[in-house]
């Protein structure tokens, strides 16, 4: 950990000194990211490094807030930034604190990430396909920690892979927190699948049934309740407490939030503001139990509980958003659930909420009829309001697995989001070519 | 022209051995935010200091960048792939002079500035529509300074400086909850106008709450700035890299006839008062203006250095952008804009017999560049006699990209920028579009 070496007792005791008031709530975040990225074949510059490290303190007094954050890690730079949210000094200051982060180590290497494309090129072939893409991966590593004048946490690291494809066919990526023949596999079926439907036909837009793999599943969920049930969003549009008790789903329909559950790599004890993280039933039997908070939100409304605290980087304020989300397993077998509906997606693109209106639609890249081994679709889109869409929920499968990895982006942060899903069946929703 | 940190770095690169290029790039920049959500406020204040090295040698090349000033002390990585093409100061020559705007020194907005600003706009909104209130309001005020010094006798050194709004109204009268947004850049905070905002703000949510969908209906469109920019800014492969000339060609049949004669389209890294403006690009290349598309005709794409063939005695037009220290140089625009023209707003809408006025966006524009065919929904009112009447919203204008370009008959003096993906700007005034169909929701 790059912060063995931070004093934390003093930078607590240097925050204790802007919060003089009871109700004032003081921190500060130190962070270290590391981003190697090896671009697609054949362009210049080759190989590519960015290494950067910073703070940010924070004071939230009432209704108001007050953040500074700096790049570089320093007595002096975090002396300036605590000055800067301040509302008062003591005359006689405690010294200022004595930080310094381990130097950053020998020049990263990406030995594993440039053997991968050639693995996919290989899986690709090896289902009798070929096309030419273009293949950046990056491999993102991620330091924090939080101090608060009572409280340290442990410090948190997250350490995944993100990969980006772009094609004729148009653009894919995905998340994962370790690369290998089984993920260079998962890849390849998925852009063949995308390759194979390219001309296709779209399905004629109309009222139908429509299976969605875990995948596309995952960003359903993602969109229509870990979104929908964020403070924020909620407390935009009226009370965020208001929503507790509230059927957004049928019955039987369990929907978790669970950082501590996320891959190995990823896992998290506490959140972005050094909360314990928690084991949050968005929606249990499709009723709405807890929505998302952060600590600002916790404080505002006492029946929403912390630890979903998350931001960008330094330079942003924590918001309320989802980390790890899983769906509870049906009974149905996967397999019929697969086949179930007249459509059948594996994958989303993307999902987009009104927050005002409810209202969601779901971008579907591709798509086959009747169920994995049917006949190949052009994309679609699932249009309606949440609690009409997961209200159509007919089945959920009885194998989770992990899916739909991605970059979530809100408010102009841009988060790694995880899931654990099976497959659901939806019957009777709104199908749009 | 610069050197301290750039220039050890710079040495500290190309001495390691078979090292050839190298460039050195430093961002400084400081900012502050001020945020209301609701009844919650939010005070930012944020410093950001980083640097870039790209260095390349005949075996490969590398992009190292980092927090702080750039310093020799770093573990560079080893270089791969392709090797690195920088531009040099004998291909660039002599740049244009430049004077430095008298905005940049000015402080930046102060908090209960900023703050007033912002309680000043919910007033100037609740006189119009009494009962709206701002659900969330940002205001972003900040000024960056950039050194760039590369290994090929290039060094450039500029500092820019810009603000941005952002709010979003809501009226909850009647069935269901309306929202408008409205977005603004100015060079500094202070010169936001509150009552301009506040009435667009007041316009669009009118629309929002009282407009209809049009059946069907062909007739001749006003479209404001900011639905006129956004639909400019979805036709920009038409404008930006080595394929945009074949794209234009294939879609408008001829680049003579490309668009109407009154479509002047050019992009210039020097606009005055842009909230880009600067005397050089994110590669340290001078910028310039440079023509598009001339009185309806195709002149030339937007490239960049590696993209252009190399024409002796005519420079680079210096268009690579940069949004931070983390990014690595990219062709793209920083003022995009079609040319106004002379005629206020009032005399454009007086002058429209039967037509509509369409002031926001209600979507993305989509563009079908297989078929040439163009369609975004949009809000506004039905004109008749050179009067404004009934609201409409969410109603869909279709056409080919053609008709759009060559339907252009006349142009408002109300140049207006919105800000582009990429981190550049495009910009248009009120256009006078004629050709084009409007059909109900969902296009």
């Amino acid at each position: 950990m790059p912060f063995s070496s931070l004093d934390t007792a003093a930078v607590a005791r240097a925050l204790s000194q802007v919060s003089d008031r009871e109700d004032d709530w003081v921190d500060a975040l130190f962070e270290r990211i590391e981003e190697v990225e090896l671009p697609p074949e054949g362009e210049a510059p080759g190989f590519r490094v960015r290494r950067e490290e910073g703070l940010a303190v924070r004071l939230v007094r009432g209704r108001e807030a007050w953040r500074a954050s700096r790049d570089g890690v320093g007595s002096a730079i975090f002396a300036d930034a605590l000055r800067q949210i301040a509302r008062s000094m003591p005359i006689a200051t405690y010294p200022e604190p004595m930080l310094a982060m381990s130097p950053w180590g020998k020049a990263p290497e990406a030995d594993e990430m440039a053997e991968f494309p050639l693995a996919v090129g290989r899986a690709v072939r090896a289902r009798h396909a070929a096309f030419p893409l273009k293949m950046t991966m990056r491999r993102h590593r991620r330091w924090l920690q939080v101090v608060g004048p009572r409280l340290v946490p442990a410090a948190e690291r997250e350490a995944f892979y993100s990969l980006a494809v772009e094609a004729s066919w148009g653009r894919w990526g995905t998340l994962a927190v370790e690369l290998g023949d089984g993920l260079a596999e998962q890849v390849a079926e998925v852009l063949v699948e995308r390759f194979r439907a390219r001309q296709a036909a779209a399905p004629t837009s109309g009222v139908t049934s429509v299976a969605l793999g875990p995948g596309a599943t995952a960003v359903l969920l993602h969109e229509a309740v870990a979104h929908a049930l964020e403070a924020d969003t909620l407390g935009a549009s009226g009370k965020p407490a208001a929503a507790l008790g509230v059927r957004l789903g049928p019955e039987g329909l369990d929907v978790l939030d669970d950082p501590a559950r996320a891959p190995e790599g990823v896992r998290r004890a506490t959140d972005d503001e050094g909360q314990a993280v928690l084991r949050r039933w968005l929606l249990r039997d499709g009723i709405v139990e807890q929505p998302l908070a952060d600590a600002t939100w916790s404080r505002a409304h006492e029946v929403l509980l912390p630890g979903a605290g998350r931001r960008a980087s330094r330079h942003f304020a924590p918001a309320p958003r989802s980390s790890h989300l899983e769906l509870a397993p049906g009974t149905t077998a996967e397999a019929d659930v697969r086949r179930g509906g007249a459509l059948y997606a594996a994958e989303a693109s993307r999902g987009q909420l009104d927050p005002w209106s409810g209202r969601f639609v779901l971008e579907l890249p591709c798509g086959r009829r009747g169920g994995p081994a049917g006949e190949p679709v052009g994309g679609f889109r699932l249009t309606g309001t949440v609690g009409d869409l997961l209200g159509k929920i007919a089945a959920v499968g009885d194998q989770p697995v992990a899916a739909g990895a991605g970059w979530c982006a809100k408010g102009g942060q841009k988060l790694p989001v995880w899931a654990s899903s099976p497959s659901i069946l939806l019957e009777g929703v709104e199908v749009r070519a | 022209m610069t050197g301290g940190p750039l220039e050890s770095v710079l040495r500290a690169v190309t001495g390691r051995e078979g090292a050839g290029e190298a460039e050195v790039y430093w961002k400084r920049g400081r900012s502050r935010r001020l945020e209301r959500e609701g009844l919650e406020t939010a005070a930012a204040a944020q410093r950001e200091e980083g640097w870039a090295v790209r260095a390349g040698t005949d075996r490969g090349s590398f992009f190292h960048a980092g927090t702080g000033a750039p310093s020799p002390d770093v573990h560079w990585p080893q270089p791969d792939g392709r090797p690195l093409e920088l531009p040099s100061r004998a291909i660039v020559g002599e740049p244009a002079p430049w004077r430095e705007p008298p905005e940049l020194d000015a402080p930046l907005v102060g908090e209960k500035e900023g703050f007033a600003l912002l309680a000043a706009i919910e007033d100037e909104l609740q006189a119009e529509v009494p009962g709206a209130r701002l659900v969330t309001a940002r205001l972003d005020d900040g000024g960056s300074e950039v050194e760039i010094l590369n290994s090929r006798g290039l060094a450039a050194r500029y500092r820019q400086r810009a603000a941005y709004l952002r709010v979003e109204a809501l009226d909850r009268r009647g069935d269901e909850p309306r929202v408008a947004v409205v977005e603004f850049g100015m060079r500094e905070a202070r010169l936001l106008p509150a009552k301009a905002v506040a009435r667009r703000l007041a316009d669009r949510l009118h629309v929002a709450r009282h407009g209809q969908p049009v059946d069907r209906d062909r007739a001749d469109l006003l479209l404001a700035p900011a639905v006129s920019a956004r639909v400019l800014a979805s036709l920009l492969p038409l404008f930006l890299g080595p394929e945009a000339g074949k794209l234009a060609e294939r879609l408008g049949g001829s680049r003579d006839r490309f668009g109407s004669e009154m479509v002047t389209i050019v992009d210039d890294g020097r606009f005055p008062g842009g909230l880009l403006a600067a005397p050089a690009d994110g590669e340290g290349v001078p910028t310039r203006a440079v023509t598009l598309v001339e009185r309806g005709t195709y002149r030339q794409a937007l490239l960049g250095l590696r993209e252009a063939p190399t024409v002796r005695g005519v420079r680079p037009i210096g268009c690579a952008r940069r949004p931070s220290w983390r990014d690595l140089p990219a062709p793209g625009p920083s003022h995009l804009y079609l040319q106004p023209g002379t005629m206020g707003v009032g005399r454009l809408v007086g002058g429209l017999t039967r037509g509509y006025f369409l002031i926001a966006l209600d979507g993305a524009p989509r563009v079908d560049w297989t078929e040439g065919r163009l369609q975004f929904p949009a809000s506004g009112f039905a004109v008749e006699a050179g009067r404004a009447r009934e609201p409409v919203r969410n109603t869909w204008v279709t056409g080919t990209i053609a008709t759009f370009l060559r339907g252009i008959v006349a142009l408002g003096r109300d140049l207006q920028f919105e800000p582009f993906a990429t981190g550049g700007l495009i910009g248009a005034p009120t256009l006078l579009v004629t050709g084009l169909e409007l059909r109900g929701a969902g296009g």
